[in-house]
């Protein structure tokens, strides 16, 4: 009974909020972040829209046709729809679900069009989905356009800090990791997805969005870190090797305590802000390049390794053989360590410019992958 | 407790997207067929353990993204890998063309000693053929690789396929199986022996249960 009143005070609080003059943003923004998010895709339709500061009065009635043959990105967009299927309700009949497959294809060449700095990635497909099943076509195509013009690019942009996060939040899960040189791609497709690929729970899925669309771009972040802080045991129990924990990692528990899970990303947020972050990241990064010159002062590695890779050779063919593990030795393995951080950060980076490139920003990684 | 394999490896999937990478591995580990599969974000992998010459090989299998735009993540798992499967839909020219980028790229950033074969999946699909066997079995032949047209629907040629690449695998590196099962006589993981850093806890981690 207590909840339902909640709830009834709750709409009340958000209808209350749309009707003044101007709209106040700053409670449906609040009403988004707490419990229950904004209850129903109702709501949501009128909320959306001014939690991304699209005008109403904007939306076109009709979207202009496109263009499907000779068009670059069709045929990555039709394999990648036709492969959704999981993400329409299980109960809806065939028909209605193939009408709205054809109006997700529509909305993201549509915006891929608009936007010829935009190119399409797998993956963004399930963020219009969410959008097309909470919205309907018109309203979808507005707010995914704003969308990938802000907030996606911004947290493709800093993702790739997205590993350091962990570092500052909990540096025994992080060394952990480190070591096991998981990386960060384990959390990739819950990044650029906004979770949408990897939940099976719809009613999940929009709380989330809920909660990014009130939230600066970087919050998919903090949640991605906070889920991983949350199975801390689960992650220091697992043998500490890339594959056992990318796999442990990469499969979300379906019964994660969202709510609070909310509400620690938000405290983490306000605990380290992104300029924190970012200032404590590049300082990181200098202390380590300070270790790193000093490492190879003190133990000029490299030609630590090659002697002893001469020597092994000669002395044990057959370890020779079974590749450079056999030689290094624990007096390099400080050099092997800054040498695999460094690799972790390019492949943070990579990521970074797979996404980035494809929602286009920074010049430099469109001629790495045009 | 009876150890539950001898020998463990990496094998990495490699192709277009659609040609079916995701549903060959899942009809390989868990003899499961889904129309509907999801498109592959990023890089996953699922485990089965074969027994080939009475040596209990576990096999980790990488399945990879095939959208190009994902190719400088999943390169950066080349390196791991001991055997690669070059896949292609016969149903699609374009991705039998691609093959010779995936090949190149293989040779690029994969381990000199990586063994690899050609699958052209899909062979269920008859009526829609756009790439002939005559030429699968041309190219497969110009870069010295064996060749399977597979079907994952109707499961032919899954297993064979994967057990070629377990066997090249373990041919490729059984001089070191060898010397090693004399000095050692535990567990061997060829995946560790090519990494820099890769001594594992041996005892802890063949008793892991499987998963899959």
């Amino acid at each position: 009974m207590l909840f339902i009143s909640r709830k009834k005070r709750k709409m009340a609080e958000i209808t209350q909020a749309l009707s003044m003059t101007p709209v106040d943003v700053g409670a449906l923004r609040r009403m988004a972040i707490s419990e229950g998010g904004l209850l129903t895709d109702e709501i949501r339709c009128k909320v959306w829209p001014r939690l991304l500061n699209v005008p109403v009065g904007s939306i076109l009635e009709e979207l202009d046709k496109v263009e499907r043959e000779n068009n670059k990105d069709y045929n990555q967009v039709l394999l990648d729809v036709q492969r959704s299927l999981r993400r329409f309700p299980p109960g809806m009949p065939d028909e209605q679900r193939e009408g709205l497959q054809e109006e997700l294809i529509d909305i993201i060449l549509w915006v891929l069009q608009k936007n010829p700095q935009l190119h399409y990635y797998q993956g963004y497909h399930d963020i219009v989905v969410t959008f097309l099943l909470v919205l309907g076509e018109r309203l979808a195509t507005a707010l995914v356009e704003k969308l990938s013009t802000h907030h996606l690019r911004w947290c493709h942009f800093f993702s790739k800090v997205c590993s350091n996060f962990l570092f500052f939040f909990n540096p025994e899960v992080y060394d952990f990791m480190q070591q096991a040189e998981v990386g960060t791609i384990f959390a990739l497709s819950w990044l650029i997805t906004w979770f949408g690929h990897v939940l099976s729970d719809f009613r999940h899925v929009v709380r989330l969005y809920d909660f990014f669309l009130a939230c600066h771009p970087l919050m998919p972040i903090y949640f991605a870190a906070v889920i991983v802080l949350y199975r801390e045991e689960e992650v220091l129990d697992c043998e500490c090797d890339m594959a056992m924990l990318h796999h442990l990692l990469s499969q979300i528990p379906q019964d994660l305590p969202y709510e609070t899970l909310i509400s620690r990303a938000g405290d983490l947020f306000v605990q380290f802000p992104p300029s924190e972050l970012a200032k404590e990241a590049a300082q990181t990064a200098a202390s380590t390049f300070k270790d790193f010159e000093l490492a190879s002062a003190q133990q000029r590695p490299d030609s630590v390794l090659r002697q002893r890779r001469k020597e092994q050779q000669q002395q044990a063919p057959v370890e020779a053989q079974r590749g450079t593990m056999a030689v290094v030795q624990p007096t390099a393995r400080r050099f092997v360590r800054l040498a695999v951080m460094g690799l972790t950060v390019a492949l943070g980076a990579a990521a970074l410019a797979v996404v980035n490139s494809a929602l286009e920003w920074a010049p430099k990684f469109d001629l790495l992958f045009p | 407790m009876a150890k539950q394999y001898d020998v463990l490896f990496r094998l990495l999937l490699l192709g277009d997207s659609g040609v079916g990478k995701t549903c060959l591995l899942c009809r390989f580990t868990d003899n499961e067929f889904h129309p509907s599969h999801i498109s592959t974000i990023g890089v996953d992998f699922k485990m089965k353990t074969l027994e080939i010459d009475g040596i209990k090989v576990r096999i980790q299998i990488w399945d990879t993204a095939g959208q190009e735009r994902y190719q400088t993540i999943t390169k950066q798992y080349y390196r791991r890998a001991q055997g690669i499967f070059l896949v292609y839909d016969i149903t699609s020219e374009r991705s039998f063309q691609h093959i010779m980028k995936w090949a190149s790229d293989v040779d690029e950033y994969a381990p000199d000693k990586v063994q690899k074969i050609l699958v052209g999946n899909k062979s269920d699909e008859e009526q829609k053929r756009q790439v002939a066997t005559a030429q699968g079995n041309k190219l497969a032949k110009a870069y010295g690789m064996d060749f399977f047209e597979t079907s994952a629907f109707t499961n032919h040629n899954i297993t064979e396929s994967f057990t070629r690449l377990a066997e090249l695998v373990l041919q490729a590196n059984k001089k070191d199986l060898d010397v090693l099962r004399v000095s050692i006589n535990d567990k061997l993981n060829l995946a560790a022996l090519e990494e820099e850093e890769g001594v594992c806890d041996s005892s802890s981690d063949a008793q892991k249960t499987c998963w899959c």
